[in-house]
């Protein structure tokens, strides 16, 4: 497969005063592929796409989307980009079908009403009031929103934040589909389980720095450590790291992540060293390394933690 | 254009859905002039005077002078026959205007034509204005009796011709308030609010990716605004003229010109407060602390000249009395452009000044 990069991005670096929002950020993205930003919030995921639509104008870096120079002409960018923004309250007032052709008549030519409708599963939906929808019908209008001019990049702010895991899934129905049709995707989100569903490869942000970088199984091969041992024990220090196997040693509060390439040798010798010290393990499971450990693992802190 | 349009339309649609919008801009001026025009405008129906009628006397004579009072009109007459004290009191208590004291003998002195003993007229010192108007009323009413009865041959005489005179009531003056008043707020507080929510709400931002140019997005918002404030302009305008009874002396065209520069006033100022508050949280005290002084000051309610002379200079700097002054003008006494040229140079003064800021403060995010 002949790989063409759609979008280039280069040291691109942004600050709010003291703050460094985006650090020397680079990443390529490739045409037809779903692209992540994983991070907490306040990783820089919303401000580097911001930059990238044009938006912000950046400090420093480069952006090249479809060979436009997006820090020089943002406006050029615009017919090649759609955009769904983080928080997508439109018009209440306003029924579907009026808003599609309010935004249609923005741009020169624009897709037929019926498709964008169909596929964004909101036929039914056609002559309701935005205010009568639900959260995840009002996320797809905003997605359909994005697709009307027919753009080849589809930028999507977390758009499953605030959605029921039944809708989550609906929207990830949509996300593949938009992906069958060859569009180029990039999407932010802070859930690991759906930056893994949904993603070819992702880049993880902390702190404005992209720490991690690949196809979500690379980034979990990376880590050396196929899975975790977790418990719950009341232990001042112990050393767990002569164990067998054990790679790394995560100490949250009471609560022990051993990550380890050999499960069984690992467990047998932890059993062991409890019976020996007379401790309690709480809530031992053991269970496959996620995109959640490999963040743990590059910055100490979980991904959920505010 | 086809956006601009389209940004037209969804914009009326949105004041049409919108039941809160329609009612704070629409009926409830509607409602206020109304209640006002009722309560406050005196409606050309005359108070009837009381006057408390104590008859010591009795005689033809006295019945007579009851008679004259009585075709002067104006009066109603209560009779308290010789009961004085309880006529005084009525009077006290606010029940009557006046009293009327005819003392015994007085028929007798007319029947000798001799100079009838005096009658006593009380009156509460309180109420100046009711009481001046019976001296008139009575005044007129003896002076008759008396040229009467001296067989009095008028000599002199004069024919009173009317002619109609520019008599402005309440509701005259409130009218034109009234539409400057919906101008200001819809235009000013509407624009101010609502630009400031899109904002936040990521509306305008929105927009902006789609290519939406600053310009085609405020002239659409112009253009809707201006269709709906004419609309209600002119639903306010033929309800206090065909129903309340305001009259429209001047050129319709004229008052159409002042609404609209009106609107565009307003409009751009409210753009101005739209681009410099953060948020809706802070545009809407902002939009009410600049229209609060207007909504009494701005000559909508009271006259300006009624107000103390120290703010006066103030409130002539406000472009909502120049709005109203001009609109009144117009409606109550004719005036045409020439006449006009203060407020109208104001109210440009006002527009070019405002646009030109707004243009400079407006952002989209």
């Amino acid at each position: 497969m002949c790989a063409e990069v759609m979008i280039r991005v280069n040291n691109l670096s942004k600050s709010y005063g003291d703050l460094q929002a985006v650090d020397q950020v680079t990443f390529n993205v490739q045409a037809g592929e779903v692209f992540g930003l994983l991070g907490p919030n306040g990783a820089g995921k919303t401000t580097t796409l911001e930059m990238m639509e044009g938006l912000r104008q950046p400090d420093e870096g480069e952006i090249y989307i479809g060979g436009q120079a997006v820090h020089k002409h943002p406006e050029r960018v615009r017919p090649l980009i759609g955009v769904q923004l983080q928080s997508t309250s439109l018009f209440d007032l306003l029924t579907v079908e009026e808003i599609f052709k309010l935004f249609a008549s923005f741009y020169a030519s624009s897709l037929p009403l019926e498709a964008v409708l169909e596929r964004m599963n909101l036929t039914e939906k056609r002559t309701s009031l935005v205010k009568t929808l639900s959260g995840g019908q009002k996320q797809r209008l905003a997605i359909g929103l994005a697709l009307l001019h027919d753009p080849a990049v589809l930028f999507l702010d977390e758009p499953t934040t605030g959605l029921d895991p039944l809708n989550r899934r609906a929207l990830w129905d949509v996300v593949n589909g938009l992906k069958k049709d060859g569009k180029t995707i990039i999407l932010t989100t802070h859930y690991m389980e759906e930056a893994h569903a949904l993603c070819d490869r992702l880049a993880i942000m902390d702190q404005g720095r992209v720490i991690a970088l690949g196809t979500p199984d690379e980034l979990i091969a990376s880590l050396h450590m196929e899975s975790a041992i977790q418990f719950t024990a009341r232990i001042n220090k112990a050393d767990f790291s002569t164990l067998r196997g054990v790679t790394k040693v995560l100490h949250q509060g009471d609560q022990v992540t051993l990550y380890t390439s050999k499960l069984q040798e690992s467990l047998t010798d932890l059993i062991r060293w409890a019976d020996t010290h007379q401790i309690n393990l709480l809530q031992l499971q053991t269970r496959q390394a996620t995109l959640e450990d490999v963040f743990l693992h590059l910055t100490g802190r979980s991904l959920t933690e505010e | 254009m086809k956006g601009y349009w389209q940004l037209t339309l969804a914009q009326l649609k949105l004041f049409a859905r919108n039941k809160t919008v329609i009612f704070w801009t629409t009926f409830f001026p509607l409602l206020l002039m109304v209640v006002l025009g009722y309560f406050l405008g005196d409606g050309g129906s005359q108070v009837k005077l009381q006057l408390g009628w104590v008859d010591y006397d009795r005689t033809p004579a006295s019945l007579e002078l009851k008679e004259a009072i009585g075709l002067q009109g104006g009066f109603n007459i209560e009779d308290f026959e010789d009961n004085e004290g309880q006529a005084k009191e009525a009077l006290k208590e606010g029940e009557l205007s006046v009293v009327l004291v005819v003392p015994q003998g007085y028929g007798a002195a007319l029947a000798e034509e001799e100079v009838a003993p005096p009658l006593s007229l009380f009156y509460d010192e309180v109420d100046q204005s009711e009481a001046q108007l019976s001296f008139a009323l009575l005044e007129k009413a003896v002076d008759d009796l008396n040229k009467q009865l001296v067989h009095f041959e008028e000599r002199i005489s004069y024919e009173k011709i009317g002619i109609k005179a520019t008599h402005l009531t309440y509701i005259d003056f409130l009218v034109p308030g009234i539409v400057a008043l919906m101008i200001m707020s819809s235009n000013m507080n509407g624009v101010a609010a609502q630009i400031a929510s899109w904002r936040e709400r990521q509306v305008l931002r929105r927009f902006k990716i789609s290519g939406v140019k600053a310009r085609t997005f405020i002239a659409a918002q112009i253009t809707a605004r201006m269709l709906l404030n004419i609309t209600q302009s002119i639903l306010v305008l033929f309800v206090g003229i065909y129903l309340l009874g305001a009259q429209m002396n001047g050129s319709w065209l004229l008052l159409l010109f002042y609404i609209v520069l009106g609107i565009l006033v307003f409009l751009s100022i409210g753009f101005i407060i739209a681009g410099l508050s953060k948020t809706p949280e802070h545009a809407a005290p902002v939009a009410g602390f600049i229209s609060f002084p207007m909504f009494f000051l701005g000559g909508i309610f009271f006259p300006i000249s009624e107000m103390p002379s120290f703010i006066q200079p103030l409130v002539y700097a406000l472009p909502i009395s120049h709005l109203s002054d001009a609109l009144r003008q117009v409606m109550n006494i004719g005036y045409g452009l020439v006449e006009l040229w203060l407020p109208t140079l104001a109210l440009l003064l006002w527009f070019i000044a405002s646009f030109t800021i707004s243009a400079l403060v407006f952002k989209w995010e």
